[in-house]
């Protein structure tokens, strides 16, 4: 027996829809299976701490400490400061009680360190943190609970850089500091507890490094990049 | 600040030939012209230079990139390295103090040799002619696996690839060991049980996606400070989610969003419980389960490794879908509750974020879940929460296993510096054997096939005499043995004969015949890896003190003067290069490719498998890792490449307090400390933050005892006592019941109380639970 042409052409119009369907019916199955999610972003990696980052971060205050009347009794020295160093740039440790030894971060030592004020059980200016994004505050800074040692040290201490390191007569100072993790000018050079030395008279003039440039803590002479120029 | 401070060196050496040349141009200009002075251009003695070069830090294994501070040919400074893609810059207070652990009076800086009870100066030399001839004597006498090694997770790389391959190729014993198996084996073999291949598949980088962390018992606000501040970070910016769940109230708890206590070893029930509310929530991935894993089952009752020689291999079987369903109707939540302490609806809440197909979740755990009776088991756990929901191998879904010491995986993991390891593969396995003989080369009969002793028994079989010579480097086990009475009373006996290597004096050195000094970290060249697969190489930038020795090279003296020379033909110049040359064709092809030795200096640490000049972000998935075939996941380590979920029940621990032992005992870090503080002690600032251990007990405790900070306690076990201060409300608060001690204290060893159980798969030791009594002494 033979099929007619048209009725050929339906069988295979029938066969093409049953596989199809199935086609469509099994994706769909499989579909269904699959768990909604939201359409994942391109990552973009965190750049590493920018020293630029903090260069304005507390110019809210500038004027305040403009107009803020020295407080010579209570004033720190750079001699106090550096005392709790264990070398130039370690993070100070902590030189008083703790009140709760639990505390963390904003609950506990932002509370005087983020904006500084006079503490009365200290007598004292608290010192601002140029960096209260950072809340695990017991990560680098200690306390001392004992003044002994374990063992005699023979270590030997990065110094504290010179100040007064203008180049010419009246000229503004340079940075002498690394500025990772000191980023914000104004923490440590402008209001009552920032160390008389390095306090500074114009905290108004918030673009600090407009004028003071960052001295090279490498001590790297100045070279072109190789890209820049073929020797 | 950029790449360009790791090229210091050659910057000050052009500086300083400018000088020179400026300097003869002078004094060849003043004899031509003697009227005319000339201006002495001001040169500033290199003394007085400071110059800034990369390191990995110390301490522990998140392997923050450190800039160290070298001025007058000493390390006086410490920054964090900005390029360094793991801490950004940021350090903790035990890595920005790092460089003054090397500075402590007492160094070691001569070797030392017991004569009749005495310790009595010796030259290097005589002292390795010492170690060789003992060690060759012993071998003569009492067999080849009568000596052993015992390591550590702070060995270079180089030094454990030297230390493995003068045992199983040059003495021919699997007699090495290393003290990584107290704290991280139930992560290997977590690991093996569930991908076929250890370390983790994701990375630090998954912090930046993940929109929830679960702490599994990991205290890591003071453990992995720095990782810890990276959470913190995200948090503050994207608002992510941090869950604590722990046994104890601590810095973690209190940053984070919320704080879930349980009662000690029921995380087993716990997590099972999550996955029973997924399976029942219909939060099951099914399509990934589907493709991608298959069930397991293994033995149960598995014991808890007490008895000497102490046998277990686990059998498993494949089971299907329904009986693992059915097993977790052991776990509803209302189950889990009684044996956790844990609400119903807190377990629902972990389960609804793990389930949550459009949250990221990333989950931390350390020594909580791997010092663990049942370690292998709780890793296994929460791999199976992840593969049922398939956040597993992207970006922002991570199981990540953390590590304690800063070469555990890249020594002690990836060189196989262990008993039943090689560099790579296992010693049970004939081809991996045949590979390691033709790079050693060296017959392959030489190398033996059987496994040796882990831990707790290489020191169980010094104790009884198998082992008759023992040479510990860079660890201190009489601090951190469990049960540690036994194993010392042990060591002392009569006729063994303990080498130690080390940097300062500890109790370890005190039980010592010959004492070894080691230079230290930056006092050589060397690399560790940390525990996201990333290998990090630092160079000698100061001088050893006195006669001090890398390990490495230490083990190769003592191998030429026992005629193992020709597996060690390198320079003390160029050994670290050559080795690395030698190591890295044990690592060949795209599963585990390490960086070429260059690109490792030129980098602050490069992750493997890097294939084709990148590196591995994330392995098992097409996407990211080049070894992974097909559209998307591919778990290539076992056969069938899939990941095995494994059916595993809670069992009790084998201690648990009773009528006479009322309480649990955890032991553990402080984060000023970093281990036995046999280097962190001697840094003034850490010393004096935390100058000694103490026992912190629950508030309801103290007050029933009446019994304040400070007051004296006598903690007992039925292994020993000691008397220590109490910490009551400080830095943390165990729960009701329980106590905590940090282990750091030479002079408070609490390991003298701890029990030597370990878990039968990884034979990883349980410092976490044991029973003790308290009293006010």
């Amino acid at each position: 027996m033979t099929v007619k042409p048209k009725r050929k052409y339906l069988i295979l119009l029938f066969i093409s829809l049953m596989v199809s369907a199935i086609i469509i019916l099994d994706l769909s199955v499989l579909h269904e299976q699959e768990v909604a999610r939201i359409e994942e972003k391109d990552y973009t990696a965190t750049t590493p701490i920018p020293s630029e980052s903090g260069v304005f971060v507390r110019s809210e205050f500038a004027l305040d400490y403009k107009n803020m009347p020295d407080d010579a009794q209570h004033q720190r020295t750079l001699k106090s400061y550096s005392k709790n160093r264990a070398y130039a740039g370690a993070p100070p440790t902590i030189p008083h009680i703790i009140l709760n030894e639990n505390g963390f971060g904003g609950k506990s030592c932002l509370q005087c360190h983020q904006n500084g004020g006079f503490v009365t059980q200290f007598n004292a200016y608290a010192p601002v943190t140029p960096h209260p994004e950072l809340i695990n505050c017991k990560q680098c800074h200690v306390p001392v609970k004992v003044q002994t040692l374990f063992r005699e040290s023979s270590f030997i201490k990065l110094t504290m850089p010179e100040i007064n390191n203008q180049a010419l007569v009246g000229s503004p100072p340079v940075i002498p500091h690394a500025l990772q993790m000191r980023e914000n000018c104004l923490a440590c050079h402008a209001g009552p507890a920032a160390p008389k030395e390095i306090h500074v008279t114009h905290p108004e003039r918030v673009n600090c490094r407009q004028c003071h440039a960052a001295k090279p803590v490498l001590n790297l002479e100045w070279t072109r990049t190789s890209s820049s120029i073929k020797e | 600040m950029n790449r360009e401070e790791y090229n210091i060196e050659t910057q000050s050496r052009r500086s300083f030939i400018k000088h020179m040349a400026a300097a003869s141009a002078i004094t060849a200009a003043t004899t031509m012209l003697p009227e005319v002075t000339f201006a002495k251009r001001a040169v500033t003695s290199t003394s007085g230079e400071l110059t800034w070069k990369k390191s990995p830090c110390r301490f522990c294994g998140v392997g923050c990139g450190l800039l160290i501070g070298l001025q007058g040919g000493k390390a006086v400074a410490v920054k964090g390295d900005p390029s360094s893609s793991v801490n950004k810059g940021l350090c903790c207070v035990k890595g920005y103090h790092s460089v003054m652990a090397l500075y402590g009076k007492d160094r070691l800086r001569k070797p030392l040799v017991k004569r009749n009870g005495k310790w009595v100066e010796v030259t290097m030399q005589e002292a390795l002619d010492l170690v060789a001839s003992k060690m060759k004597e012993t071998i003569a006498k009492s067999g080849k696996d009568s000596v052993s090694i015992y390591g550590s997770g702070q060995w270079t790389i180089p030094d454990g690839y030297v230390a493995s391959k003068f045992m199983k190729a040059g003495i021919g014993s699997n007699n090495i060991e290393a003290n990584a198996r107290l704290c991280m084996s139930s992560a290997v073999t977590g690991l093996m049980t569930s991908f076929g291949l250890d370390e983790p598949m994701g990375c630090y980088e998954d912090i930046d996606h993940a929109d929830v962390f679960i702490l599994w018992g990991n205290n890591m606000a003071e453990m992995h400070p720095v990782l810890f501040s990276r959470l913190l970070d995200q948090r503050l910016k994207r608002g992510c989610t941090i869950i604590d769940l722990s046994t104890r109230t601590t810095r973690t708890s209190l940053a984070a969003d919320k704080s879930i206590l349980f009662n000690p070893q029921s995380d087993l029930a716990i997590a099972n419980s999550i996955c029973y509310e997924l399976v029942h929530n219909d939060w099951v991935n099914k399509s990934f389960v589907q493709k991608h894993c298959v069930f397991k089952k293994g033995k149960t009752n598995i014991g808890y490794g007490l008895e000497d020689k102490f046998q277990f291999t686990d059998e498993p079987s494949g089971i299907d879908f329904d009986e693992y369903r059915m097993f977790l109707d052991d776990y509803t939540p209302s189950k889990a509750e009684k044996f956790s302490g844990v609400s119903v609806k807190d377990i629902i809440y972990l389960a609804s974020l793990y389930g949550n197909p459009n949250k990221k979740i990333m989950s931390f755990w350390c020594m909580g879940p791997n010092q663990h009776t049942r370690g292998t088991w709780m890793n296994n756990l929460i791999y199976n929460i992840h593969l049922l929901t398939g956040k597993i191998s992207t970006p922002g879904n991570s199981p990540f296993s953390l590590t304690g010491q800063p070469s555990a995986c890249g020594t002690v993991r990836e060189v196989g510096t262990l008993t039943h390891l090689l560099p790579h593969g296992t010693v049970t396995n004939e081809e991996d054997r045949k590979h390691a003989a033709e790079i050693w080369k060296v017959p392959v009969e030489k190398i033996p096939a059987k496994p040796t002793y882990h831990t707790v028994e290489m020191f169980r079989a010094l104790d009884r005499g198998e082992i008759k010579f023992m040479w510990i480097q860079v660890t201190n086990p009489m601090v951190t043995m469990p049960n540690l009475k036994r194993y010392r009373n042990g060591a002392k006996k009569e006729d063994r004969f303990i080498v130690v290597s080390d940097v300062y004096p500890t109790p370890t050195t005190d039980i010592a015949d010959v004492i070894l000094p080691s230079s230290m970290w930056i006092e050589r060249e060397g690399m560790f890896g940390n525990s996201e697969r990333r290998t990090q190489h630092f160079e000698k930038m100061i001088e050893p003190q006195g006669e001090c020795m890398s390990d490495g090279w230490q083990i190769i003296e003592v191998a030429r003067r026992m005629g193992h020379g020709n597996l060690f033909p390198w320079t003390k110049e160029n050994h670290i290069e050559e080795i690395w040359k030698e190591y890295s064709r044990f690592h060949e092809g795209n599963k585990h490719a390490i960086a070429p030795y260059e690109v490792l200096k030129a980098n602050p640490g490069i992750q493997w498998p890097y294939v084709n000049g990148k590196e591995t972000k994330w392995r098992y998935h097409s996407k990211y890792d080049p070894a992974a075939k097909g559209e998307s996941f591919d778990f290539y380590g076992k056969p069938d490449g899939k990941a095995w979920i494994w059916q595993r029940p809670y069992e009790p621990a084998p201690e648990v307090p009773d009528v006479e032992y009322p309480f649990w005992l955890n032991t553990g870090r402080v984060l000023e400390h970093w281990h036995t503080g046999s280097m962190t002690r001697r840094i003034s600032v850490l010393h004096q933050a935390v100058p000694h251990s103490y026992v912190e007990l629950n508030t309801q405790d103290a007050a029933e005892m009446n019994v304040r900070t400070g007051d004296k306690i006598k903690l007992m076990s039925r292994r020993g006592e000691i008397i220590l201060p109490a910490s009551v409300n400080e830095r943390g608060q165990p729960a009701k019941g329980q106590v905590f001690v940090p282990f750091f204290d030479e002079s408070m060893l609490i390991n003298e109380l701890t029990l030597d159980s370990f878990c039968p798969i990884s034979r990883q030791p349980d410092y976490k639970k044991c029973a003790v009594k308290m009293m006010k002494a």
